[in-house]
């Protein structure tokens, strides 16, 4: 194979992963009652806590915080990213369901385009969610202190995130083709957040709670958005919001990849 | 009544048939009770909380969000068998209007002895303590039955308008709003603004009120008593009374 050929190939891989990220993304915006809950949830909860809660600002081993509200815009944010990526997921397990995955693969199109394609709609969605919680949370009390670009790096580890949980998912669309038991896996999430320092600080958790907070990874990724809202800019709170989802984002694509090349090995 | 019966037996059954229907219910209290309670363990710290362990104050909310699914969850079956045609052959048979409420509701209270018998035990493992004995069980059981049939009345109503299965969502979400703009978190002393205004009038706050009083401190203002009972029944024949007739209104407009 010439150089050249090399070169087209690329170019021809990347125009179709393109197509099918816009296909993906159309589809999730086309679809404005799948992914209402999960932008209008994250704000009621923020909302609620920030009611409820307001008064636990005052409990020893609190961050100092300017409101509940501002403690708990992080949290949102990974929330509503996290419920939001499972779309995305449904949506290829409802490609595999109904046969349009299947003419896709009778198609000249690369396979890894395929996934990824479907992927980074989910990462767009993602992008605009964070967006879309800092811009409607930020007035109601929760100044970002890192300030714009602290703001920029939590709607990216958004995205980021979208990107790791939405391959974490179409791993499961892939392997059982079935739409409803992507959503099964719906309440591991739920799980996986609770069970984390998201919603309340570790600082004030005791026991076996605190030591499975201490392990899940939640925690450091919504600690590193949490840092950049109350304590401002730093090397150390940009890397765990932008590294730890990367890591949990390389991991899971390759798996979903490896899950991708199963199903088709079997046929 | 026998077709009463006849109908609530056969939704025991399908507790077993169908097991994965009535599981979320089962599971929702001890999640909502082990997470709540680990997340927000330390909020028995503010000066004024009733009572001195988390477990205690999350597991009646557990239990009365495990109720209200219970109940919506036979409007759930009741959508499927409306969907399925099972429901045009109960219509056509001549059994009573009445029971075609009176059997789905004998079965939520069957549910909600199950779901009593397994969650209270388990919260009593993870270390919840009923302040004022056998009394503090039996208000909690009251008002998880309450809020079962309230639920059921309202899953029932908006199944036979629906006729399908957007039905569930409406009924999934409003329950949910409804338990959760309430003393849900926390109690009413300590919130602020807005939420404390819909708490104080939300009917949830009387009912979680009657649920908690057996496990809160008895120096507590919301420590077992007549004052703490009263607004709990009244919420509770109220909501169950309206939304019952919704559920018969409904059904007689599926009738026609």
């Amino acid at each position: 194979m010439t150089a050249e050929t090399t070169v087209r190939s690329r170019q021809l891989s990347v125009r179709q992963t393109v197509a099918m990220a816009k296909r993906s993304t159309l589809e999730i915006a086309r679809q404005p009652a799948l992914i209402a809950p999960s932008m209008f949830f994250p704000i009621f909860f923020a909302v609620l806590s920030a009611s409820s809660f307001s008064k636990t600002t005052s409990i020893p081993g609190f961050p100092k915080v300017e409101s509940f509200m501002q403690f708990t815009l992080a949290s949102t944010v990974v929330q509503g990213v996290l419920f939001g990526s499972v779309t995305g997921a449904a949506a290829l397990a409802t490609d595999i369901e109904n046969g349009f995955f299947d003419r896709l693969l009778l198609s000249p199109t690369t396979r890894t385009g395929i996934l990824l394609g479907r992927l980074a709609g989910g990462a767009l969605f993602g992008l605009f969610q964070s967006a879309f919680f800092l811009a409607v949370l930020v007035p109601f009390d929760a100044p970002i202190s890192a300030g714009i670009p602290g703001a920029l790096v939590m709607i990216l580890s958004g995205g980021i995130v979208s990107l790791a949980i939405s391959a974490i998912m179409s791993s499961v669309a892939i392997r059982t083709g079935s739409a409803e038991a992507v959503q099964g896996t719906f309440p591991l999430l739920f799980v996986l957040l609770f069970f984390s320092s998201a919603f309340f600080p570790r600082e004030t958790m005791s026991g076996a709670y605190k030591r499975v907070a201490d392990l899940n990874p939640i925690s450091y990724l919504v600690e590193g958005l949490r840092a950049l809202v109350l304590e401002g800019i730093s090397f150390s709170a940009v890397a765990r919001s932008l590294l730890v989802p990367t890591a949990i984002c390389i991991a899971a694509i390759l798996f979903a990849l490896t899950e991708l090349r199963r199903k088709l090995a079997a046929r | 009544m026998r077709s009463s019966r006849g109908l609530a037996l056969r939704g025991v059954r399908n507790l077993r048939r169908l097991p994965s229907a009535f599981f979320p219910s089962m599971a929702m209290p001890v999640f909502t009770m082990i997470a709540f309670a680990g997340t927000f363990s330390a909020i028995t710290q503010l000066p004024g909380f009733p009572t001195d362990r988390s477990v205690n104050w999350f597991m009646p909310l557990g239990i009365c969000f495990g109720a209200a699914f219970s109940g919506i969850g036979l409007g759930f079956s009741t959508i499927r068998d409306i969907e399925t045609k099972f429901y045009d052959r109960l219509l056509m048979s001549p059994v009573p209007r009445r029971a075609l409420i009176i059997g789905p509701l004998l079965t939520a209270w069957v549910r909600i002895a199950i779901l009593c018998a397994f969650v209270i035990p388990m919260g009593m493992l993870l270390g919840v303590r009923f302040t004022s004995g056998l009394l503090g069980l039996f208000t909690l059981v009251i008002a998880a039955v309450g809020v079962s049939t309230i639920s059921l009345g309202w899953g029932l109503g908006l199944a036979f308008r629906f006729r399908d299965m957007r039905g569930a969502a409406v009924m999934q979400l409003t329950m949910f709003v409804v338990l959760y703009l309430s003393t849900a978190q926390m109690p009413l002393p300590l919130m602020h603004g807005w939420l404390h205004n819909v708490a104080r009038i939300n009917p949830a706050t009387n009912i979680l009120r009657l649920a908690r009083q057996g496990l809160v401190l008895p120096t507590s203002a919301d420590y077992m008593s007549w004052h703490n009972t009263f607004g709990g029944l009244i919420a509770i024949a109220g909501m169950a009374t309206l939304t019952l007739v919704f559920a018969r209104r409904g059904l007689d407009k599926l009738n026609k």
